[in-house]
């Protein structure tokens, strides 16, 4: 354990050790978290952090539990067991709502968008704004006021760049995938959100695409948003990310600080966990 | 000549389904199509081929014949309009006819003990809001699809209709439910009314395009907006004028479109019937961002269950008498599901509208009419019907989004 010790920071598992990165001021932090899918143990007790103006870039291989530790931040799955603290208050997040009501936001592997819907229908999905006036009617049958709807996400799309895109009333299923992603992005920034988590972003971009992607992690980093990134590319994390945090089987193997360490180091974490690599330093 | 017409225009209507307000332009055409054949082709036809014709009779166009058809798609158009918000969300419902049809019964029986008119009406639409609702449980909590449950609704529906109604027919000659049919809108209220509604749509139109310049906003195209607003009016004054030419808008009609006109709204502008439309086109999102999928599905069969109800007390009120076959045992079920979907309503979920639901149910109509009126069998309808509903199903799946399904 020495040297695992020694060049790691933040959490380690056995998750008993203090945190010596971020931990102190970490805004986001959850811990112990269990997830059954009926047999499949896809969560064993992970332990979990992120600061705010930090990117915190989460790896392992297909299957190790990274989306599923998304969508339990996201309150998308409900955590058998595990504890979440937000800026050191404990919070409980038992459906979406509740991590959006906290400025938790996801940007979903599969982007999760309504192809059927325009752009702004999709950054105002479950939020639409109503008219006022209308407060004899229940909230769900009331006007959407459309106009609103649209200059939140002129607004949403402008602060990314996003130059391809026309019109915010353009339907989703006619876009491109960058445009698409991009889409995705902004309705998890538009919503006042402090803990932004992107879910393999750029899988399915090409070289332009990705480099777009990669300035608007730099950008949320700059606007003090937590920002956690899961990606396969040890190219785009090292060049975006301020920690890496390796989940292996569904568990913690380390979380490092990026200037420490190595791509070499990260994909032998990743593939074979550190045991080896201590049984081999000890 | 008609099938080469539409698959000639094939990828032009993809790009038309796509845009706002040119999902309806398939479903006109449609109509179009259909009138002019029976309408004006084959009276012509026959008076260029019988030698012993005097004149061109154009029975099809005339405002009595407009007029039946109108009453005849009535009953369809009300069930199709409540079916295409369970299609929206990608569902199916089969037992809206005999949903209508136990509402139908029922409200026979009630009239007959002695209730009164209004009071029968409003049981009967709790009553087929409750039988919605419960199927809607079914297939949102218990995870039955919708085919299934529906399926077994039909069947237990149309068993209950005929325990309802053990001789299998009686009359309704309750003057309230008879008035919903018989009752007209006099003339001129009717066209004041059209006018209200296009002056409204007007004033509301260009209030839209000054509140989207100050907020700095993309305009409408003027072509788009006022096009739209031409075409309603053509068809609302153009349908008013037809029908006074005849008689006059029958109560029935009126209720039809404002009903109509309350659920085109919910669907399309409030946030329960966004979520409709966001359940249809991608569930999990919808339930990824909090939306209660499972109340919304309950919600839009409840709407069926309603417009059911509603759809049996409309017939009741028109044929004047409820029978087996009018609703669950004949095929009503059929050509209102038939109406929704030739009306442009995505039988995968996510797109279409009940206005052209309504536009839907005049095409199934017109060509039951037309078929009648030129001496075609009931096997000619049959398979006229099949072509056209093909027809319009291949036009749904043809104009999808790429890369949607699949
Ligand atoms: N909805 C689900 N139902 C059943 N099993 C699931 C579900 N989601 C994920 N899993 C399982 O959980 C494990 C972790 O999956 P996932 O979080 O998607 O991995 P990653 O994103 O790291 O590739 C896998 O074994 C996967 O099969
Ligand atoms: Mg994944």
């Amino acid at each position: 354990m020495m040297t695992a010790s020694t060049t790691t920071a933040g959490h380690q598992a056995p998750p008993t050790a203090p945190p010596t990165g971020a931990g102190d001021r970490a805004h986001l932090r959850v811990s112990g978290i269990h997830k059954h899918f009926g047999g499949v143990h896809a969560l064993r007790g992970v332990d979990f952090e992120v600061a705010r103006g930090e990117v915190m870039a989460l790896v392992g291989d297909n299957g190790a539990g990274k989306s599923t530790l998304m969508k339990v931040l996201a309150g998308a799955h409900v955590a058998d067991a595990g504890t979440f603290h937000l800026d050191g208050q404990q919070v409980h997040v038992g459906g979406p709502k509740d991590a959006a009501a906290l400025g938790i936001q996801i940007v979903y592997q599969d982007l999760a968008l309504c192809e059927n819907l325009d752009v702004a229908a999709n950054l105002s999905l479950g939020a639409e704004p109503v008219r006022p006036g209308f407060g004899f009617l229940p909230r769900l049958l009331r006007p959407i006021d459309d106009l609103r709807m649209e200059v939140k996400a002129k607004r949403a799309i402008d602060q990314l760049q996003v130059r391809t895109l026309k019109s915010v009333r353009a339907q989703v299923g006619g876009l491109s995938g960058g445009q698409r992603q991009a889409i995705a992005i902004a309705r998890a920034v538009g919503a006042d959100s402090s803990v932004v988590m992107l879910d393999e972003p750029t899988a399915a971009l090409g070289v332009a695409q990705t480099r777009q992607v990669l300035n608007v992690v730099k950008r949320l980093r700059e606007t003090g948003h937590a920002v956690i990134y899961i990606s396969h590319n040890m190219r785009d994390i090292f060049e975006v990310s301020d920690r890496i945090c390796v989940l292996r089987h569904g568990a913690n193997v380390a979380t490092w600080r990026t200037q420490d360490t190595t791509p070499d180091e990260i994909v032998v974490a990743m593939t074979r966990g550190l045991e080896k690599e201590v049984g081999r330093a000890g | 000549m008609q099938d080469s017409a539409f698959l000639g225009m094939s990828d032009r209507l993809r790009i038309l389904r796509q845009s706002r307000f040119g999902a309806f332009a398939p479903v006109l055409f449609a109509l179009a199509a259909i009138w002019g054949y029976f309408g004006l082709a084959l009276p012509l036809w026959d008076y260029l081929t019988t030698p012993e014709a005097q004149n061109l009779r154009l029975i099809f166009l005339s405002p009595r014949n407009i007029y039946n058809l109108f009453m005849q798609s009535a009953v369809i158009a009300t069930l199709a309009v409540g079916i295409t918000v369970v299609l929206l969300l990608g569902d199916i419902d089969l037992s809206a006819a005999a949903t209508a049809g136990v509402c139908a019964a029922l409200l026979g029986v009630l009239v007959l003990a002695g209730l009164p008119g209004w009071a029968a009406c409003v049981i009967v639409i709790a009553v087929g809001a409750v039988m919605g609702a419960a199927q809607g449980m079914l297939i949102a909590y218990v995870g039955i699809p919708s085919f299934v449950v529906t399926l077994a609704g039909l069947l237990g529906f149309q068993g209950l209709m005929q325990k309802i109604l053990p001789t299998g027919n009686l009359n309704i000659d309750d003057p309230f439910l008879r008035g919903i049919s018989r009752i007209l809108v006099p003339d001129m209220l009717g066209l004041a009314i059209a006018a209200l509604i296009v002056a409204g749509m007007i004033a509301l139109s260009l209030r839209r395009q000054h509140r989207r310049r100050e907020a700095g906003l993309e305009q409408d195209s003027p072509i788009a907006v006022w096009g739209q607003i031409a075409m309603v009016a053509t068809l609302l004054f153009g349908a008013v004028l037809t029908l006074n030419a005849y008689r006059s808008v029958p109560l029935l009609i009126l209720l039809l479109v404002a009903i109509t006109a309350a659920l085109g709204w919910v669907t399309t502008s409030t946030p329960f019937g966004r979520s409709i439309f966001a359940v249809g086109g991608n569930a999990e999102s919808a339930r990824r961002v909090g939306m209660n999928v499972r109340r919304i599905r309950v919600a839009a069969f409840a709407i069926v269950g309603i417009m059911a109800a509603v759809g049996g007390i409309f017939g009741a009120s028109r044929y004047g008498s409820v029978s087996y076959t009018a609703f669950a045992g004949g095929s009503l079920l059929l050509e209102s599901i038939g109406a929704a979907v030739i009306g442009g309503t995505s039988l995968f979920g996510g797109r279409g509208s009940v206005w052209n639901a309504i536009l839907g149910a005049l095409v199934i109509g017109s060509l039951g009419n037309g078929l009648d009126l030129s001496g075609a069998s009931a096997a000619d309808k049959l398979m006229f019907s099949g072509a056209i509903l093909l027809l319009a199903v291949a036009l749904d799946a043809v104009s999808r989004p790429a890369g949607q399904g699949r």
